[in-house]
């Protein structure tokens, strides 16, 4: 059962916090300036963040890869095909049907999966698509978390209790549940809304899926932070000047979410790319044959036992994407404010 | 009426499905037989799950194989291991039916005293209702029953309460006459089929069930917990019909895995039996460490084939269907099924010979066991006017099939379409393709002989008749009118006198590229440590395997 992500805020000792800001000289210093301030003192978040570039731009270059390296797309069958490797001709897959293992030459650097096709090719590709889903689902969390946090937040009332009991409803799902569901039953058809009709294998119906299925996640804690910030000096200055109330959330509640939102983002691209795995792994998120690493890792667990390497290698992309974002979120997190305790809860 | 000739008739029948499935014996040797084993206990089976458990609306292997052990017909196919199971032999009839000397009208008898599993009596009017129903909701099967005399005006009527002229039953005396429109060899076949099974009248409503609702006088009762997770069969006390052997097994349980995972569970005895094939890493696994407790068999034959939508772009011209078939690589195909394909030109299987196959040699489209000519289909997409339009490939999600849809998908690209694929579950794969609404352009499907005759291949998957059914196998959504005109003509007679002219058709479908065929498959079956693997694996021409013929150790 999902817990209440929470923003919790402690306040030390204004003594001490003023301490603080005369030992690191930080006097008259802007909050984004302040945050990246600290945010390079922090070699660790910062390495990892490295990391995560590092992973974003191998993944950019798949098709040099593809096509100056392996020869090849993430798309092509090579059933029949056979390669030389060190003097000796091989089978792509074998005529009982056992795809060639790693090679470490440019061609099927990483093997081939049942179907003859490059494995390091489709994982390269397949992580251009997991990111793209994870940040464009992310990208969309936050849009649709802003809308409803706010609205809820700053008319309270029937709107708030409207927004609040159908988050309520969708945080009653595991998120990998409804995404199955959603996934599942958007598959065939596809989504038809008004003149908007979207394919069942589109990489969009993952990418909405995975966005709506965080929504509570992010949502409640603006709403938190909306309904305390709607109670400030300023936004009653605001209203007294005769402000509307579409005029104060655009220019005086927005900008004080906006270190909150820059915290959450790597932590929800994140936890989407997870989420885009499982659901593909399960079938339920892109849609064969677009690789990613959710679809390799699927198609690889039927020879785990001879090739174990096929769910492995995409695995520790995961990994090693995930924990990059994981631990570059939490450095931004506190740089944006080390008093802070923001965090996403499941 | 001649009770002489009807048996000889039969017995003809009968030695012709012998014969089909003599040529189609293990391929890893050894016999079975039913003699071992013991009586009572009770397994865990793995499956993909019925693609519906009503009787008239079931199509499935998967399907047919437990819901033909809680619907018996009139007549069955013997439970017997081996080749003895192409056998008709009475079921709920009290004998083989009287054939009227014009074989158009059969006479049946039912058994005094037979009951459904929930006690109430079974009559000979049900037999009527059964028909009706299969009719009436446009079973995958009703295109056998519509040479019964006033079946097709009824079906065309669409009123539940309709009669079927060529069907009287007395209920009193058992008694059930089916006149036809003109004989029909298959026709016996058909009625020993799950679908023309009686069910109660009063509880068999004419609305497709999805809880197997429906109770049946078979050797077990079916309790369906969840329709797309489990469902349970249970010994039916009351069962005794003396040409079908008494149930070994108390209850058999049978519940939804992935194929890994029920490969897993076999070899873990986990699961006593798997309705689905090893693959994969699996295979080769199982070959090599279980083979005390695996077999493959050519049984029941099939084929494989990609159904072509004629009805729809870009198949609708013979070019573009000659252009896939040119491009097929057998090969390809025969590493995706781990090496258990047989790369075949013809529709009709192997296990047919003598019964319809001749071997059709050479293949217009070139060896079947060497490469596919991509330069010949690409010259043929281009002729046909359709290069570069947007195909999409359909199958399913049952293993090998996703890998199966892709190799085309591939294919098609390299010959000049533009080709997606869309992969369904496989509970609801085959009704939705076999709806023309859904336009499935080209796609994945096979056929496992139902019953030894060639017709069952033909007619359901080929003939204009099969499209009165919805959904229908007739995923070409047309007919090849030599198939239509070759069905008129050589169904009333015994396949096995006309077997040259069967084989005519087989040629005229490949030769007007109706389909494109690549390959018959080698089934396994695979069981657990607990099973009676050398006595009770059940292997069966007609069902694949015969649950009714499992037992423990």
């Amino acid at each position: 059962m999902a817990t209440e992500p929470a923003t919790e805020l402690t306040f030390g000792d204004p003594g001490l916090l003023a301490a603080e800001d005369r030992r690191d000289r930080v006097a008259g210093l802007g909050p984004w300036r302040l945050a990246l301030r600290r945010l390079r003192r922090n070699r660790v978040a910062l390495a990892f963040g490295g990391l995560f570039v590092l992973i974003v731009v191998i993944c950019l270059a798949a098709p040099l890869y593809a096509d100056h390296v392996a020869h090849t797309d993430a798309f092509k069958n090579h059933l029949t095909d056979t390669i030389v490797i060190n003097g000796q001709t091989r089978n792509v897959v074998a005529p009982d049907g056992v795809p060639i293992g790693p090679t470490y030459h440019g061609r099927f650097f990483l093997g081939a999966d049942g179907n003859g096709r490059d494995i390091a090719v489709r994982l390269l590709y397949g992580g251009r698509t997991s990111l793209l889903v994870g940040v464009s689902a992310a990208l969309g969390t936050i849009l649709l978390s802003i809308l409803v946090g706010t609205l809820a937040g700053y008319f309270r009332g029937w709107p708030d209790t409207l927004l609040s009991r159908a988050l309520d409803i969708l945080w009653a799902f595991p998120p990998l549940l409804l995404g199955l569901a959603l996934g599942t039953a958007l598959a065939l058809g596809g989504l038809k809304v008004g003149p908007i009709t979207i394919q069942g294998d589109s990489l969009l119906i993952p990418i909405l899926i995975i966005a709506i299925v965080q929504v509570p996640y992010m949502a409640r804690p603006l709403r938190g932070q909306v309904l305390a910030l709607r109670e400030k000096e300023f936004v009653e200055a605001a209203r007294a000047q005769g402000a509307s109330p579409l005029q104060i959330m655009f220019s005086e509640i927005l900008p004080n979410l906006a270190s909150t939102i820059v915290v959450f983002f790597p932590l929800m691209v994140a936890n989407a790319i997870l989420l885009e795995a499982a659901l593909s792994f399960l079938g339920a998120g892109v849609r064969p044959p677009n690789p990613s690493w959710g679809t390799i890792l699927g198609d690889g667990i039927q020879r785990i036992v001879t090739a174990p390497h096929q769910t492995i290698v995409p695995g520790l992309m995961l990994v090693l994407t995930v924990l990059s974002l994981n631990v570059f979120g939490d450095g931004v997190r506190d740089a944006f404010d080390p008093r802070a305790k923001v965090r996403l809860e499941h | 009426m001649t009770k002489l000739g009807n048996a000889l008739a039969i017995a003809a029948l009968a030695a012709a499905g012998v014969g089909v499935a003599a040529c189609g014996s293990s391929s890893s040797g050894g016999g079975s037989g039913s003699t071992g084993g013991k009586t009572g206990g009770s397994i865990t089976i793995g499956s993909v799950l019925p693609d519906s458990y009503d009787p008239v609306l079931v199509q499935t292997v998967q399907g047919n194989q437990p819901l033909q052990l809680v619907y018996t017909g009139l007549l069955t196919y013997k439970h017997a291991p081996g080749t003895a199971g192409n056998e008709l032999v009475p079921a709920l009839a009290e004998a083989l039916p009287t054939i009227s000397a014009d074989r158009k009208t059969y006479t049946f008898k039912l058994r005094p005293g037979l009951k459904y599993s929930d006690g109430s009596s079974v009559v000979a009017s049900d037999f009527e209702h059964t028909i009706k129903r299969l009719l009436y909701l446009g079973g995958p099967f009703s295109s056998f029953s519509t040479v019964i005399e006033g079946a097709e005006a009824y079906q065309t009527a669409k009123k539940a309460s309709g009669d079927i002229s060529g069907i009287t039953s007395d209920d009193k005396t058992g008694q059930i006459t089916v006149k036809l429109t003109q004989p029909d060899s298959k026709f016996l076949f058909a009625m020993a089929l799950v679908s023309a099974a009686p069910t109660p009248a009063a509880t068999s409503p004419f609305k497709a069930t999805s809880n197997g609702s429906i109770v049946g006088a078979g050797p077990y009762k079916i309790s369906v917990q969840n329709p797309t997770r489990q469902f349970t069969l249970t010994k039916n006390a009351s069962f005794d019909v003396p040409t079908i052997p008494k149930p070994k097994l108390d209850t058999i349980k049978v519940v939804k895995e992935t194929v890994p995972k029920m490969t897993q569970d076999v070899i873990n005895n986990k699961l006593d039996f798997m309705t689905e094939d090893p693959a994969g890493d699996d295979l080769p696994l199982v070959k090599a460490k279980y083979a005390t407790r695996f077999r493959m068999d050519p049984n029941p034959p099939n084929t494989y084939w990609f159904f072509l939508n004629e009805s729809v772009k870009p198949f609708d011209k013979k070019q573009a269907r000659e252009a896939v078939n040119y491009a097929i690589d057998s090969r390809a195909l025969q590493r995706i099924f781990g090496g258990r394909l047989q790369p075949t030109c013809n529709f009709l299987p192997p296990g047919y010979a003598g019964n319809g196959y001749v071997k059709i040699d050479p293949c217009p489209y070139g060896d079947p066991n060497g490469p596919g000519d991509l330069a010949k289909a690409r010259a043929l997409v281009d002729k046909s006017g359709y290069k570069g339009m947007s195909v999409t490939v359909w199958g399913n999600t049952k293993d090998p099939r996703p890998a199966i849809v892709d190799y085309l998908r591939d294919t098609l690209n390299q010959i000049g379409f533009k080709a997606k694929t869309k992969v369904l579950d496989q509970q609801v794969y085959f009704s939705t393709i076999g709806l023309k609404k859904t336009q499935a352009q080209v796609g994945f499907t096979d056929w496992f002989s139902d019953f030894p005759h060639p017709a069952d291949f033909f007619e359901p998957n080929l003939s204009k008749k099969a499209l009165a059914s919805s959904p229908t196998f007739n995923f070409e959504f047309k007919s090849n009118p030599v198939v239509d005109q070759g069905l008129t003509k050589l169904n009333p007679q015994d396949p096995q006198s006309v077997a040259d002219e069967w084989a005519k058709l087989d040629r005229a479908v490949i030769e007007d590229a109706n389909v494109a065929v690549y390959g018959n498959e080698l089934s396994t079956t695979f069981m657990s440590e607990r099973m009676d693997f050398q006595n009770c694996n059940g292997v069966s021409p007609v069902y694949k395997n015969d649950w009714l013929q499992f037992c423990l150790k």
